[in-house]
Formats: structure tokens, sequence, C-alpha cells
């Protein structure tokens, strides 16, 4: 008797756990915690990153790794994942607000995750005059004139966004 | 071929000779020279170029420096009133006989070595050669010990003192690390020429040549094959992609 008390109980509390497992996943699953900071689009219209979001949320760094090292190296100056692309996109030309701000599109996760980055201590943190492509299609901002680029695109990114490229970068 | 690919007559063949000519022709002395041609962005640089300047000195004009302004300007330089510590990618240098008083002025830049002793020298490997022969530093990895400017036998490194606040987005720059001449290298990567050879030219000295030095049909190897070209210190053995004229 004692014996199948204790099973019984055993269950409860499995039963008890599982459930609020389930209630968790169904609190967060259909919207971000309150407390997640708020990330400013870019305002020029755009709703796709060069990769999704939860992508770029994820390996971003190791995108702009990669490009900044083809760039410096071998003068691979393709923009998809070029920072200054980033910036450009993602900032508005005459903003006011700088790199540390919790405002800024940066700094506005890595404040939030304590993670210090370096990168805008060299590289501009907003547009240079007349290079923002705030307000402008942005696509056009991602592609190069050059035929081999879709080719490149298509292997990198996923396809659907290739096509777009392509059919816009005559607009350039 | 057809005839009428042939048949053509000597007004017309005259007069489009003489278009050609003045299209080439800016004024004397000044030619309009082939820029080699972009490559495309997602290629890499090969070593089948080797980019290049020729310097002659005869016609940089002493008290000139519009190569070192327009260098500045690009790179986002500015200076602290500090010459000793200030960066400075390009100089001029005037040197002078002393038996025959005769002076001679020149720029003084990073002369792009085949074998640099800066790269030699980098603990870290952020001195680098590309292999377009554009001897560069990659400043994501230079931890600023200054090896470098010490084995750099032309002085054309600096180091960045102080916090730098106004950067250029095509010319990261920062405090903390080693720079010098990039040989504009965002410009050549487009196609372009380097902002001290344009400056030049456009002052009317046309001093400067930039160039593929591996393209016999470059400007650049036409004028190095007719005069030659001087490279400073070539007791050294550095190779060097920047050569002088008149010295």
């Amino acid at each position: 008797m004692q014996q199948l008390n204790k099973r019984m109980h055993n269950t409860l509390i499995t039963i008890a756990g599982l459930a609020m497992l389930a209630f968790s996943a169904f609190a967060f699953a259909g919207e971000k915690p309150s407390f997640a900071p708020k990330v400013p689009h870019p305002t020029n219209g755009s709703t796709e990153c060069v990769q999704p979001e939860d992508e770029m949320k994820k390996n971003h760094m190791n995108y702009l790794l990669h490009q900044r090292d083809q760039t410096m190296h071998e003068g691979i100056r393709t923009k998809t994942y070029s920072l200054k692309e980033c910036i450009n996109c993602h900032v508005p030309e005459n903003s006011e607000v700088r790199f540390g701000d919790d405002k800024h599109f940066c700094s506005s996760c890595h404040n939030f995750t304590a993670v210090s980055i370096d990168c805008f201590q060299c590289h501009m943190d907003r547009p240079m005059e007349g290079k923002g492509t705030q307000g402008e299609n942005p696509h056009s901002a991602h592609t190069t004139p050059t035929a081999n680029k879709t080719t490149i695109s298509t292997d990198v990114a996923d396809t659907s966004k290739s096509v777009q490229d392509t059919k816009e970068a005559g607009n350039e | 071929m057809s005839n009428s690919d042939v048949n053509i007559s000597r007004r017309s063949f005259v007069e489009k000779s003489a278009t050609a000519a003045a299209a080439l022709t800016i004024a004397p002395g000044m030619f309009l020279h082939t820029v080699a041609e972009a490559k495309p962005a997602d290629q890499a640089v090969s070593s089948a170029v080797r980019w290049g300047m020729l310097i002659d000195t005869a016609k940089c004009a002493s008290g000139c420096t519009a190569c070192v302004s327009a260098c500045n300007t690009e790179n986002g330089i500015a200076s602290h009133d500090r010459p000793r510590t200030d960066q400075q990618w390009i100089r001029k240098v005037t040197l002078r006989d002393k038996q025959t008083k005769h002076e001679i002025s020149l720029p003084m830049l990073c002369q792009h070595c085949e074998k640099p002793p800066c790269v030699d020298v980098c603990p870290t490997g952020a001195s680098f050669k590309r292999d377009d022969g554009i001897v560069l530093v990659d400043r994501h990895i230079c931890i600023g010990c200054r090896y470098c400017m010490m084995a750099c036998p032309y002085k054309a490194r600096s180091f960045a003192h102080e916090t730098v606040d106004n950067t250029v987005d095509h010319q990261p720059r920062g405090k903390g690390t080693v720079e010098s001449c990039t040989m504009c290298v965002h410009r050549v990567d487009e196609g372009g020429t380097p902002a001290c050879v344009e400056a030049c030219s456009e002052a009317e000295h046309g001093a400067m040549i930039f160039g593929d030095i591996k393209n016999p049909d470059s400007e650049i190897s036409k004028q190095l094959l007719k005069h030659g070209g001087k490279q400073i210190r070539a007791d050294l053995g550095l190779n060097t992609g920047v050569r002088y004229r008149g010295i």
C-alpha cells in the first residue's frame, strides 16, 4: 500500500512538471517576452533582411567576420554581408543616435545582452552623407550590377531573395 | 571581308583619325590613359596584376601639396597640430644636392614593396601584401606594436595615437593601430585611381602615373620601359611598386 502511494506521488509530480513546461511553452510561443529589447527596424519599408531574422539574430557575427576577412585580404567587395550596408540600411542617415545609445540599431541588443563589440571604434556607426539607403528600395543596396553576383548569392542566401535581387538589379 | 568594309574614303579616314587623336590628348603633355577594367565585386584580387606608381620628379612642383591634401581628405586624416605624432600617409620631400644646390621635390609614400620588411617583422600577420601587390595593415588584428614602423626604410607608416572621430566609411581608422598608404584600395578595387594621382593630374602637373606594371600595354609599363624608373634604396632589394624618375 505504501509502495502504491509512493508510485502515485511520483506520477503526480511528473504530471505537474509536464504541465508547467507546457504552460511556459505556450506563454512564450506567440510573441516575444516583454523584457526583450526593441530593435529599430529600417524605416524604408524593407521587411526582410539579407537572411531571415532568426538567422541574422543568431549568426550575423559569422557573416560579418567572413566578409571582413574576404574584403580585407582578397578585395571581395560584395555588399550583401558588409557591415557598411547594415549601417546604411538600419541607421537613418542624419541620425543623432550613436553607438552605445540604446536606440542605436546595434546597441539595442548588444547593451541588453552585455556583449561589447569594438567595431565602431573605427567603423562609422551611421551612414556617410549621401550613402544611407533609408527611404530607398532596400534591395538595390544588396545587389551589384555584375552578372556573377547572382550565382554567388544563390549559394549563400535563400533562393527567393536571389530571384528578387536579380529582378531589381537594373534599378541601380 | 566585303568591299564596302574597306572602301573608306581618304577624307573620312583623316577626319576619324583626327577625332581619335583629339580624344586622346586633352592638353599638351597630358594624356588620358585607360584605367584597368574594374574586377567584379565578388572576385578575389589576383597576382596577374601588380599595382604600381611612377613619379616623375621633374614634373613634381616644389611647394605643391595637392597629393597630400587629397590623401588626407580621401582617407579622413586630420591633423592635431602635433607634427611629430600626426598620421601621414604621403608627404612631400625636398632633396638638395649640396654641391650643385639643385633641388628636387617628390612625394614619399608606402612603396608597396614586393618583399616588404613590414610584413616580415609583423608578429600577428596584420601587415600583409595582397596578391595584387598592395601592402596593407589589417587593423582588425594589428596590436599596435609598431615593429613595422621600425622596419620600414621609407618611414611610410604612422601610428594612431589618438581617438579618431572623423572616419569615412570606406577607410575605417582607429586609435592604437598602425596605418599607411593603401594605394586607395577601395577605389582601385572598383577600377579607380588613387586620390593623390587624381589630384596631381587635376593640378595639371601629371607627375604621378598609376597602373598595372605587369600589363605591358598599360601607360605605366610603357613609360617604365621607355624611361626606366628608379627605386629608392634599390640596394635593399625590395623591388618597390612605386618608382621614380629623375632622382
